[in-house]
């Protein structure tokens, strides 16, 4: 039976090329080109999989700017159908993020959506639970396997101390968990097919009035001693001296 | 000031009733069956029966909030929590600062603080938040010399099915409260290195972990086992980092460690900075050295 796949991807700043401004601790984000954050990958190689094994259509939504296209062609590239950028992301505004999300959703035919369960960046983990209040569909929460029977979704939560196997009637919300899947390198042919093909770009409607006012973001300070061995017989002593007196 | 607290950690729970006692009035929700949570200065505990789901807890809670009157909710970070704190925020329309360890109450006005870009800043932010999901560190676990009054409230069944828990697999390592640990990474450079290292850790009377590819992409060790941003957040006594390189993903989830000793073949490793004690070498000719000095 084929099924209408909802995949939400975000965007995030390439985190590893983030460096940090010695004088002030602030992170500098100029230039740092952003990148597919990691478990929408693994949301969208869920969605690929549901079907590639039973069929339908797989529509991904990425909310957050038009530097977003190389990731939707990335989604392409995976196997998504069809791909809807919506500019206008405000970041540290989880409520606006799924209203917006939400309203896209409803207008597209869907059977299951599937996103991330704390993304790699801010890790909330909040939008899961705001998005299924939303839609007024049911939550599967942090999948780790999932399986589709007619008209309802079972799957494995990977909970902090055991699994459950939920199941809930569709249309049905899935976050999952990273262990999920291995997410695809695409194929070069794919890739290339992926740049040719339109991501409908549109901007959000919907104004946030986000209360919340930064004080500061920095770097925390380390106060490591950074002493560095390079003679592994003298380290190795050191170290040895260091770990028998905290043992102790 | 009137605060609601749901807990399904008992370890972070103790420490959010804490960091509330001598502050206001709290009432705690738990899922969980610990006599413990009545030892924390909640003036009453409420110990919830049945399925244990994030919707119709969430629908309970409300409730209790629209009939009482309650300033802040504290959430535990937890998968349940998290899921709670979204349904909570829809239904009582209250914004979420989410994944807080600071908050400082001033009226109506509350600043808090969290890590932004995958662990490599703290944001510190003033805004209108009324829920919060709390990690671990808010506060020491301290017991009020109270005890709670106690009752029971039973979960009504929500739109998911539990057709069956089961206990995980794995889940026999307490990484959160190991006292030395000695984690591996992509410098291991094989699966047969764990065996290698074992003997070591067992000297130290250590716990094995992991970095993110060791535990996810390689799978030479449990994701359980893994620490990290997105893994398990740890603060040992002594945290020896062999072979990790030291993104800020790995470094975000032993930060707190006490004292950091990292072994990289490379110098240029981000690892080194944040290490108190560091060896340029190679894991497999440098670990049998230190095992050497320590017998």
């Amino acid at each position: 039976m084929p099924y209408n796949v909802i995949a939400l991807i975000k965007q995030i700043p390439d985190l590893e090329l983030i460096k940090v401004n010695s004088s002030t601790s602030e992170p500098i984000l100029e230039g740092v080109p952003f990148r597919f954050e990691n478990l929408s990958k693994n949301a969208v190689e869920t969605a690929v999989r549901i079907k590639e094994k039973y069929g339908g259509k797989v529509t991904a939504i990425l909310y957050g700017s038009d530097r977003g296209t190389p990731v939707m062609k990335e989604a392409y590239a995976m196997g998504v159908d069809e791909g809807f950028i919506i500019t206008g992301y405000q970041e540290s505004n989880p409520r606006l993020t799924a209203q917006v999300l939400a309203g896209k959703i409803k207008q597209i035919p869907h059977d299951v959506v599937i996103l991330g369960n704390q993304s790699a960046d801010s890790m909330t983990g909040l939008l899961p639970g705001m998005i299924s209040a939303l839609l007024n569909e049911p939550l599967l929460s942090n999948a780790i396997s999932v399986e589709l029977n007619a008209n309802s979704a079972k799957i494995s939560s990977g909970m902090e101390k055991e699994v459950l196997e939920l199941e809930g009637s569709m249309p049905v919300v899935i976050s999952v968990a990273q262990e999920i899947n291995e997410p695809r390198f695409p194929p070069v042919m794919q890739i290339i097919a992926a740049g040719r093909k339109k991501i409908n770009i549109e901007p959000s409607s919907i104004k946030g009035n986000d209360s919340t006012k930064l004080l500061s973001r920095k770097a925390p300070k380390s106060d490591r001693k950074r002493v560095v061995f390079e003679d592994i017989d003298k380290g190795a002593q050191e170290v040895a001296k260091v770990i028998k007196e905290v043992a102790r | 000031m009137k605060f609601l607290v749901f807990s399904d950690n008992l370890d972070n729970g103790k420490q959010i009733m804490s960091y509330l006692n001598g502050k206001g009035e709290f009432v705690v929700y738990t899922p969980d069956d610990s006599k413990e949570y009545a030892d924390y200065g909640a003036s009453r505990v409420v110990y919830l029966k049945g399925e244990h789901q994030a919707k119709p807890i969430s629908e309970l809670i409300a409730s209790e909030i629209k009939s009482n009157g309650f300033d802040f909710v504290f959430i535990t970070s937890t998968v349940t929590g998290r899921d709670l704190a979204a349904f909570l925020s829809q239904a009582i329309n209250a914004d979420i600062i989410p994944e807080v360890f600071d908050v400082k109450l001033q009226d109506s006005k509350v600043s808090t603080k969290r890590y932004g870009l995958g662990g490599k800043v703290v944001l510190e932010e003033e805004s209108n938040g009324k829920i919060f999901t709390v990690i671990p560190g808010i506060s020491d676990a301290v017991p009020s010399g109270t005890s709670s009054q106690v009752e029971t409230k039973e979960i009504q069944r929500g739109n998911v099915n539990i057709l069956s828990v089961n206990p995980k697999k794995g889940r026999e390592v307490d990484l959160e409260k190991a006292s030395i640990i000695v984690s591996v990474g992509r410098g291991l450079g094989k699966k047969e290195g764990i065996a290698q290292i074992e003997p070591f850790v067992k000297l130290v009377k250590g716990e094995l972990a992991g970095s993110r590819p060791v535990c996810l992409d390689y799978r030479w060790l449990s994701e359980d086992r893994q620490v990290g941003y997105s893994g398990r957040k740890v603060k040992p006594k002594i945290y020896i980092a062999l072979g990790i390189s030291g993104q800020i993903q790995h470094i975000a989830g032993m930060r707190d460690s006490k004292i950091v000793i990292a072994v990289n073949k490379d110098k240029a490793a981000p690892i080194f900075q944040e290490a108190d004690y560091g060896i340029v070498g190679d894991l497999y000719q440098v670990v049998p050295k230190i095992m050497g000095y320590l017998s």
